[in-house]
């Protein structure tokens, strides 16, 4: 497997990262989720532990699981629980693996920077969302009801929803998505609820277009429903 | 190592070093290879099937893997998890952007180069190129022209495996090829739509193995190839040229020798060169007959700066002052991005298991009329789309839950994406030069960048904005967005010029063989000698060009103006 260890070199100056990472629980998870691919590190702590979240604590890390699953529930295909996001997030936010805005980072200091500041925007966005469900509705966000919760992200999740006040949950709300959905889809149950034909890979040829007499391809349906899932991008 | 005399020393062994040392190797010249980095090893650099979940950090890499180095800003697409960057891409060469100047220099330094990990698009310029200062008046034509170098056109060809079609266009001379890679729904549709507008959009030519070339195996379609193909279906140095120059028993390969100038002796003709050993930081010089420099366009200008000498005092073959001048980039950016709304909901399909441009829009401004837009010259766009590795149009939809879970897979197979190839005009505002201050670790002054995008480059770019609007309507397409800038330069790795080819000893470097003018046994093969930018890539007409000068090189030392050791 590529890119398991940091480099030798580097090893002693980033030790402390390195020893968090050799040990990382979450790679039972990770594993769990590509069967084909176990690797011996996993395999000799016998019996999958409980998680250790490496950064939240384990009420933040419950809040994040649960987030992150309402985002990406099961329903016919696996969610984001079997698929290990939140502990995907939980080991991308300790190394400070900047996930999203990912354009600005020219240095390892400007990687350093971002990962930081992902580390305080979910300590302070899950701060948030408790704080506001308490206002709202007088108890955490875990205790609330499941329409409590679910008209409680709708208010962050649309745009024709939004009030000022919630803008800062707003923007949490969209890293925690970025981040659960990369988490999600760069997993192998994720990628096979998605159906990415790269999994498959070796194909005897190429399988082109079957409707060659129809080019414009209009006897496919119509769909009709898809302008109102769309967030316009404005410009 | 004792002190041994070459026929030939090639600097770099990408895409045209591996073909000229291969060439001279198989002529029976004795060959000392020169590579910057390390030796590519597919089995530890390529992506080799690994899938996002099978890496530590899912491909985005590990943060702190470029700390304490010179340059330490990942190289996208090329590096991450999949290929360990450090190793075989160049962090520890700092380079200089002037103030103004945001260039970014990507570099591979693993034997083979950037030509590893190619896109594999590989057109044949035409007379349009070749002579479009006579058309438009802009600039001078190449010394050559196509009925001189088609044939160096269909050998590379032959040799590379190139998968396309007969088109009979008028920007973009046909060759001879391999079947092409079969066209998916969305590129009927595409086509379709442009048709409407009056754009044409056919397959592209594209270096991959349709069917078993040469003793390659066909492609396999895993979709890996930007990141390395572990069977060698398609051309790479590391698979074709670099295994048969070693055939030959002519090769000798140093690695890790990074080099620093060109030697000289007192009539200031090429002795040889002096490298950096990489492991030790120790000079070492070595000599041959004849230096074929192919560092890389950019790069190749570096150590010819750098190669200063009583004759040679700002830089070796410089005495028309054209070196480091005339850099020329492809302006690259994605005009538009949107999705076709009838291929919403449909199941998904294997649209980029070949991992490569299918299909593009060959240049259509500019054919008739040179003068005919508002800009001179012309642009290729590149479109794709469909289902790929990552859902990134997720950031398009509202929402959360089983909905947006089940929009992000309708949505799979229907969106769309276009990259624009803009050629930039030669502008006295963009050269390299040597940083009067700045060292690197090695000791060698660092490679200074001066570049700005000119308007000719930049009207294209708002005339393919325009176009791809009118092309989502044409499609029955919605757009999301575009993006607001070009990418910065050097994103292409397309840069050409910097040792311009031409007839007039006192305007350009080299002559129509990539032999310096001023120095007869130095001769340059990579696309530094390119006078111009074109709508098309560079990687295949490089390679014909290799082939050519190694000819003529050859041919110089039969006649005795080169003599074997």
């Amino acid at each position: 497997m590529a890119g398991q260890g940091i480099e030798r070199r580097e090893a002693l100056r980033y030790i402390a990262i390195a020893s968090v990472a050799a040990t990382f629980p979450g790679f039972s998870q990770w594993t769990f989720a590509c069967s084909d691919h176990l690797q011996g590190a996993a395999l000799t702590s016998g019996a999958v532990q409980p998680y250790k979240p490496l950064f939240f604590s384990s009420e933040h890390f419950r809040l994040v699981e649960h987030f992150a699953e309402m985002i990406i529930p099961a329903d016919d295909t696996p969610g984001a629980k079997e698929a290990g996001v939140a502990e995907f997030i939980d080991f991308m936010v300790a190394n400070r693996v900047p996930v999203s805005a990912r354009n600005e980072i020219r240095s390892t200091q400007d990687a350093i920077r971002a990962g930081e500041e992902a580390q305080v925007r979910f300590l302070a966005g899950l701060n948030w969302i408790n704080a506001q469900s308490t206002s709202e509705f007088g108890q955490q966000f875990l205790d609330c009801s499941a329409d409590q919760q679910k008209s409680f992200l709708e208010m962050l999740a649309y745009k024709t929803k939004l009030k000022p006040a919630t803008e800062s949950g707003r923007e949490f709300f969209q890293m925690m998505r970025d981040y659960s959905v990369v988490g999600y889809y760069t997993s192998k149950i994720g990628l096979e609820a998605l159906g990415y034909p790269g999994l498959r890979t070796a194909w005897p040829k190429m399988p082109g277009c079957t409707h060659p007499d129809d080019p414009e391809h209009v006897h496919l349906a119509q769909s009709t429903d898809h302008s109102a899932a769309t967030l316009r991008i404005a410009g | 190592m004792p002190i041994r005399l070459f026929d030939a020393i090639v600097v770099g062994t990408g895409a045209g070093g591996g073909m000229a040392m291969k060439l001279l190797c198989e002529a029976g010249l004795s060959v000392l290879a020169l590579n910057s980095g390390p030796r590519t090893d597919p089995a530890k650099h390529y992506r080799m099937h690994r899938q996002p979940y099978d890496l530590k950090y899912r491909g985005l890499g590990n943060p702190l893997s470029l700390a304490g180095r010179a340059h330490q800003e990942h190289y996208s697409v090329e590096e991450g998890e999949y290929t360990e960057g450090p190793e075989l891409f160049e962090h520890d060469v700092a380079y200089s952007n002037a103030p103004g100047t945001d260039w970014y220099w990507k570099r591979c330094k693993g034997t083979g180069g950037k030509a590893n990990y190619w896109g594999r698009s590989s057109a044949r310029y035409g007379d349009i190129d070749f002579k479009a200062a006579s058309l438009d008046g802009f600039g001078e034509d190449w010394p050559v022209d196509y009925a001189e170098i088609a044939p160096w056109f269909s050998k590379a060809e032959r040799y590379m495996g190139v998968a396309s079609t007969v088109q009979n266009r008028p920007s973009n001379p046909d060759g001879e090829y391999l079947p092409q890679i079969p066209w998916r729904c969305l590129d009927y549709i595409i086509q379709e739509a442009g048709k409407k507008i009056g754009v044409p959009y056919l397959p592209d030519r594209c270096a991959q193995l349709t069917v078993a070339h040469n003793g390659h195996p066909a492609c396999h379609y895993c979709g890996n190839c930007t990141r390395g193909c572990d069977a060698g279906s398609f051309f790479s140095p590391t698979w074709f040229t670099i295994p048969e120059a070693e055939h030959s028993k002519n090769l000798t390969l140093l690695t890790d020798a990074l080099v620093r100038a060109v030697l000289v002796d007192e009539r200031g003709h090429a002795t040889g060169v002096a490298y950096v050993d990489r492991h030790n930081q120790r000079e070492v010089e070595v000599f041959a007959k004849v230096v074929v420099l192919a560092a890389s366009c950019v790069e190749t200008a570096h150590i010819m700066l750098n190669s200063k000498s009583r004759h040679w005092p700002t830089g070796i073959a410089n005495s028309s002052g054209a070196l480091g001048k005339n850099l020329c980039d492809h302006l690259y950016g994605n005009p538009g991005y949107g999705f076709i709304p009838r291929l919403v909901g449909q199941p998904p399909t294997p649209d980029n298991i070949a991992d490569s441009t299918i299909g593009w829009m060959p240049r259509w401004q500019n054919l008739e009329n040179p003068r005919e837009e508002k800009f001179i010259r012309g642009y290729s766009v590149y479109v794709g789309g469909g289902c790929g590795e990552f859902p990134g149009h997720y950031s398009q939809l509202e929402g959360f839950g089983s909905e947006f879970k089940r929009n992000i897979k309708r949505y799979y197979p229907a969106t769309i994406g276009s990259y624009i190839q803009a050629p930039a005009l030669a502008s006295a505002k963009n050269y390299v030069d040597i940083d009067p201050d700045k060292k690197d670790i090695f000791g060698i002054p660092q490679l200074r960048f001066h570049y700005e995008w000119g308007e000719n480059e930049l009207l294209m770019w708002q005339h393919s904005k325009k176009m791809i609007i009118d092309f989502f309507r044409a499609a029955g397409g919605e757009m999301w967005g575009a993006d607001s800038e070009p990418n910065r330069p050097g994103t292409s790795l397309h840069e050409v010029g910097v040792c311009r080819m031409g007839s007039n000893p006192k305007t350009s470097v080299t002559n129509k063989w990539g032999q310096t003018h001023d120095v007869p046994n130095l001769y340059i093969c990579d696309a530094s000698i390119f006078p111009t930018q074109t709508d098309k890539t560079t990687t295949m007409p490089l390679v014909a060009f290799t082939m050519r000068n190694c000819d003529h090189l050859l041919e110089n030392f039969r006649a005795g103006i080169h003599k074997r050791t």
